[in-house]
């Protein structure tokens, strides 16, 4: 029992990061049915920024007190920034361009620029995996069997108060209902007089911005980056949108964290070498018996 | 001398798709075939021939995603799953593995049945899904088939693969240690799957294929049996993979799960796109071009440009920027690739009214 | 969008043709070539460039130094990429080896780095007869037994693949009885499910239980696994003694060792062979209570080692990779075994055949990781192996054993 719940927390803990990232690709995916293959690369380039920050104020350890509210807060908002700009900018010089062309094309021109940004991260730091400063005091909790270490709070606490910020946001704003009016019917939303290209790259720009903090959030969990993270971790969360039905925000928060628990328990119980085989077994396995997910409404294809 | 062979294929094909005269084709036909037939006395340098047969073997591999992709519109992102089936039957039954020697022209067509079958069995279920998830649904599939032939270490080897395989012989005469007769078996199996694809393309379940690529549901309305279609030309894009797996296996005399990565799915893809899909003759531009790009210029980029330049640049850094921004660029000004097919360059212009001024 | 036609295109495919014309056009006869196939781009350059840099280097000392050549000879790298959109291939190792052997100023090749290359590299460099030194391949299957005949059969008594690294049996077997002697007795191991890493951990197992260790359980990671938390934390609940691993620092190591702290496995002696000596760099302080073997005496009585550390860092800014020092040690076996060649043939060009000759000929070159030298299979001569412990980004010298090859 004592195991079992700590594996939970395991992979809550990682399911909190894939999570933040699989948002983004639902978002993405929601508006302009692109499946964004740079975004797994965005969230690395997250960790990077956040540990160009730390160079820059000479962070190498744990912080505390006020010091760590403003050195994290500054990274972790440089991280976010920085990643949500770099995804608009993607878009604005060239997905938006090929909207029109068949889905092949974005497709690809997204698989070209995870190319180009992991070989950008390799120039800038190396190609070695680098350490992350251990930013924060990392007590463990006891509640009753369950041990919880303070990181493993804050990534599910961030990831939880993420999600509700931007379902108020999608929810109760004026640029929220744009976007749900976009996903629904371009072309109609266009005619109520909705900017298309400004909600398509404020999508963009949200997505980014959770990329980027989920990089911090890795970066402060793991103590460590790798250019080549993103591939990965960027392939799990877009099932984790699947799984929880691509275009629900709610859904790729739940496909997250069950994804991170299926990792997490697969690890423990089959053996690391099978947590890869039988995390893309169940997106295989969802496609064919609940293609809309577990959350998601039936879709047909759009003719 | 690779590059001239590059460059003169590349150059007879979109001469003969420009002019089209049927004159002017036959000449460059005719020519070619000799010219090809010629090269390993010709090029008489292993090195290029080897990688001649590299491409030719990705000429093979882009033929056959093509009746997937190009012909019926079926995203596949995990080609390199059925290239590895291929690969691992040869390596597996024509190797002391299992102490099982088959004879390589046997497991040709074994090897492609396999992969098949195995198309057919991922297929089934998730043909009558939508687009982007059957790309999905392949990803999967490319991830899991390398990452299980690693893991199954007591039979496949795992990660160290099976290496020492079969030397093919014809007809009691060894193929040797050198490229040349594996190049005629590739040339063979390039001619022989353009004879395959073309006339699928031409028959009734072409026609069905193109019907599904554009029009899905006015297909299926208009009394064409859509899962049927979409399963053949999945098994025939399948079985081809499978097939240049086996003579890809026996070649390098080597199988191991790191050869059949995603990147290698991308990399057939990719070579579709920029040669034009759905086009035998952009395919295999694409094919040659990238070919070339990736198994001869950026391994030696270095040398390359530092030689014309006099610099010390060291480029090798950038390969695979160098190589992202060909997709980029290319998406961005050419999405159609260099030598799209008619039909597919007006989806692709009608499709595309808000493109900005050239 | 007009202008972007074909003709275009087949521009761009005339001006390479037109580049490498131009750069095919060097060859005085005076210059030899070495050529260098590692993996060079993407996921595996973090092994790959430093493993280059190592080599350059001794490429650039033999040019620094007047005498390096007899004859005035001149060594140039010619370094290929084989890494495929950036993962290893030995497919294109297959080519550049190719490519090498086409060139006759090519007369030694350094490379691969991977295990599954160099078995589809050997039989070519074999049927060449052109000396191939690796500085990292450990699978034992290249050089050893009916396997490593199978790569021969071209030329079946005539062996041209030589590496400067140890073997994973050899390997394993000291990692085994280090543990012991350390008191080590309940040992979980993990290894990364690569080449290296799995003979590497398999090999320990074995050792390790005969000689009278527990094997609490033995797991295989996934590559590009980030998070070994659940990993540990099953590892956790079995307490061993030691955690062994078999990879190296980027394929796992640095994590797992960093990761241990984060379920309370802190204070768990953690170990590993010569793939995770730069442990420190991505572990940092948590590398403090690592173990790791090298095959090579105590390197702090070698003051070769220490001045390759300084040039290195001094010529690239940047931290000894794993395996730099072998790729410098693999470098100058093949400049030194050049240079005999030349001398006996007059001080003019050797052939292949002479090269190779005196490469297998190696006896006691002082190397950054001790005095080289070649068995009849190509393997190090070298019968000691070393235990470092990493103690605040340092290693420090616990203690050697002789394994007498087996």
């Amino acid at each position: 029992m004592h195991e079992f719940l700590a594996q939970l927390m395991n992979g809550i803990s990682l399911g909190g990061i894939y999570a933040l990232v699989a948002i983004g690709y639902t978002m993405v995916y929601g508006i302009v049915e692109l499946i964004n293959f740079a975004h797994g690369d965005v969230y690395t380039l997250g960790s990077f920024f956040a540990l160009a920050v730390f160079g820059a104020l000479g962070v190498s350890g744990e912080l505390h007190g006020p010091a760590l509210a403003i050195d994290a807060g500054l990274a972790l908002l440089v991280a976010a920034v920085c990643c949500g700009l770099i995804g608009t900018l993607l878009e604005r010089v060239a997905y938006r361009r090929l909207r029109g062309a068949p889905r092949l094309a974005p497709l690809i021109t997204a698989i070209g620029f995870s190319f180009v940004l992991e070989n950008a991260m390799q120039a800038w730091k190396g190609s070695a995996p680098l350490p992350f400063p251990a930013v924060f005091p990392n007590p463990t909790f006891h509640i009753g069997a369950l041990d919880a270490t303070a990181q493993q709070a804050f990534v599910v606490g961030l990831a939880i108060v993420a999600m509700f910020v931007l379902q108020t946001f999608v929810e109760r704003t004026r640029t929220g209902r744009a976007m749900r009016a976009v996903a629904q019917d371009r072309q109609a939303a266009s005619l109520m007089g909705i900017d298309v290209d400004r909600t398509i790259a404020i999508t963009f720009l949200i997505a980014g911005l959770l990329a980027g903090t989920a990089g911090f959030v890795s970066g402060v969990y793991y103590q460590s980056t790798w250019f080549l993270n993103g591939f990965a971790a960027g392939l799990k969360a877009f099932t984790a949108a699947v799984l929880g039905g691509i275009g629900n925000l709610a859904g790729a928060m739940l496909g997250g964290f069950l994804i991170g628990i299926v990792e997490s328990f697969a690890t423990w119980k089959i053996g690391g070498q099978w947590s890869n085989v039988t995390v893309f077994a169940i997106l295989i396995l969802v496609l064919v018996f609940r293609p809309s997910g577990l959350l998601g409404e039936t879709v047909s294809e759009k003719v | 001398m690779i590059y001239l062979y590059a460059f003169g294929t590349v150059a007879a094909i979109v001469a003969a798709a420009r002019f089209a005269s049927p004159r002017i084709t036959r000449i460059l036909v005719i020519g070619g075939t000799l010219a090809l037939l010629a090269a390993p006395w010709i090029v008489r340098n292993d090195a290029s021939l080897n990688a001649m047969v590299d491409i030719a073997l990705y000429v093979v591999l882009a033929l056959g995603l093509n009746v997937t992709v190009g012909y019926a519109g079926l995203l596949d992102l995990g080609y390199a799953a059925f290239f590895a089936i291929g690969a691992y039957t040869y390596g597996l039954l024509a190797s002391p593995q299992f102490d099982l020697h088959l004879p390589f022209w046997a497991l040709l067509p074994l090897a492609a049945g396999l992969a098949a079958l195995f198309g057919l069995l991922l297929g089934t279920p998730t043909l009558r899904l939508r687009g982007d998830y059957l790309a999905i649904v392949t990803l999967g599939f490319g991830l899991i088939v390398p990452q299980v032939l690693q893991n199954l270490t007591k039979y496949t080897g795992g990660p160290n693969g099976v290496s020492a395989l079969d030397i093919p012989s014809f007809f009691g005469r060894s193929f040797g240690t050198g490229a040349t007769a594996y190049y005629f078996v590739t040339l063979a199996a390039v001619v022989g799957v353009i004879a395959i694809v073309t006339n699928a393309r031409d028959s009734r379940l072409g026609r069905a294929w193109m019907a599904i690529r554009e029009d899905e549901l006015a297909a299926a309305h208009m009394g064409v049996n859509t899962t049927g279609a979409k399963l053949a030309a999945f098994a025939l894009g399948a079985a081809i993979a499978g097939l240049a797996g086996v003579v890809f296996a026996a070649k390098l005399s080597l199988v191991s799960p790191d050869l059949f990565g995603f990147q290698v799915s991308v990399l057939i893809l990719s070579m579709l796109v920029l040669g034009g899909m759905g086009n035998v003759a952009g395919v295999v531009v694409g094919a040659i071009v990238l070919g070339l790009v990736n198994g001869t210029i950026l391994p030696q980029i270095d040398g390359i440009v530092n030689g014309v330049l006099h610099t010390s640049v060291d480029l090798t850094n950038y390969n695979f920027f160098i190589y992202g921004a060909i997709l980029v660029l290319l998406m961005l000004f050419r999405p159609e690739g260099l030598l799209p097919n008619r039909e597919r360059r007006a989806e692709l212009r009608a499709a595309a009214p808000t493109e900005g001024p050239a | 969008m007009r202008w972007f036609r074909p003709s275009a295109s087949l521009a761009a495919i005339v001006l390479c043709l037109g580049l490498t014309a131009c750069a095919g056009g060097s060859g005085d006869g005076k210059t030899i070539k070495i050529g260098i196939d590692l993996p060079l781009s993407g996921a595996d350059a973090s092994v790959g460039r430093s493993t280059l840099n190592g080599m350059l280097l001794a490429i650039g000392h033999a040019a620094a130094s007047k005498n390096a050549l007899p004859g005035g000879f001149t060594i140039e790298p010619m370094q290929l990429d084989d890494a495929v959109q950036g993962v290893h291939s030995p497919q294109q190792g297959v080519a550049n080896v190719r490519t090498f052997v086409a060139d006759p100023s090519v007369l030694a090749v350094l490379g691969p780095y991977n295990s599954n290359v160099a078995a589809a590299e050997i039989p070519i460099t074999n049927e060449a007869g052109l000396a191939q030194i690796s500085p990292s391949t450990v699978s034992d299957g290249l050089t050893i037994g009916p396997d490593a005949a199978k790569l021969r059969r071209a030329n079946p008594t005539q062996n041209a693949f030589f590496r400067v690294c140890t073997t994973d049996a050899r390997q394993g077997a000291a990692g085994a009885a280090f543990a012991l002697k350390l008191g080590l007795k309940n040992a979980y191991i993990i290894d990364d499910n690569e080449t290296y890493g799995l003979d590497l951990a398999n090999v320990f197992e074995r050792d390790y239980q005969e000689k009278g260790g527990v094997v609490l359980g033995h797991d295989h990671i996934a590559k590009d696994t980030q998070d070994f938390k659940s990993l540990l934390t099953k590892i956790a609940a079995k307490k061993p003694d030691v955690v062994f691993y078999g990879g190296t620092t980027s394929t796992g190591a640095g994590l797992i060792r960093q990761q241990m702290f984060d379920v309370g496995m802190g204070g768990v002696a953690f170990m590993g062979g010569d793939g995770i000596p730069d442990l420190a760099t991505v572990a940092g302080a948590r590398a403090n209570g690592t173990f790791y073997t090298v095959a090579a005496p105590n390197a702090e009585k070698l003051p070769s080692a220490g001045a390759f550390v300084k040039a290195y860092e001094a010529a690239y800014h940047e931290p000894v990779g794993p395996y730099s020092a072998n790729a410098y040690a693999a470098a100058q076996v093949a400049i030194a075994a050049i240079a005999r060649a030349i001398a006996e043939n007059g001080n003019k060009l050797p052939t292949r055949a002479q090269v190779l000759g005196a490469v297998a000929k190696t006896r006691d070159l002082s190397t950054p990781i001790g005095k080289i030298g070649f068995d009849a299979n190509g393997d190090v001569t070298e019968p000691v192996l070393s235990l470092y412990a990493i103690k605040d980004g340092k290693s420090i010298f616990v203690d050697q054993i002789d394994v007498k090859a087996k």
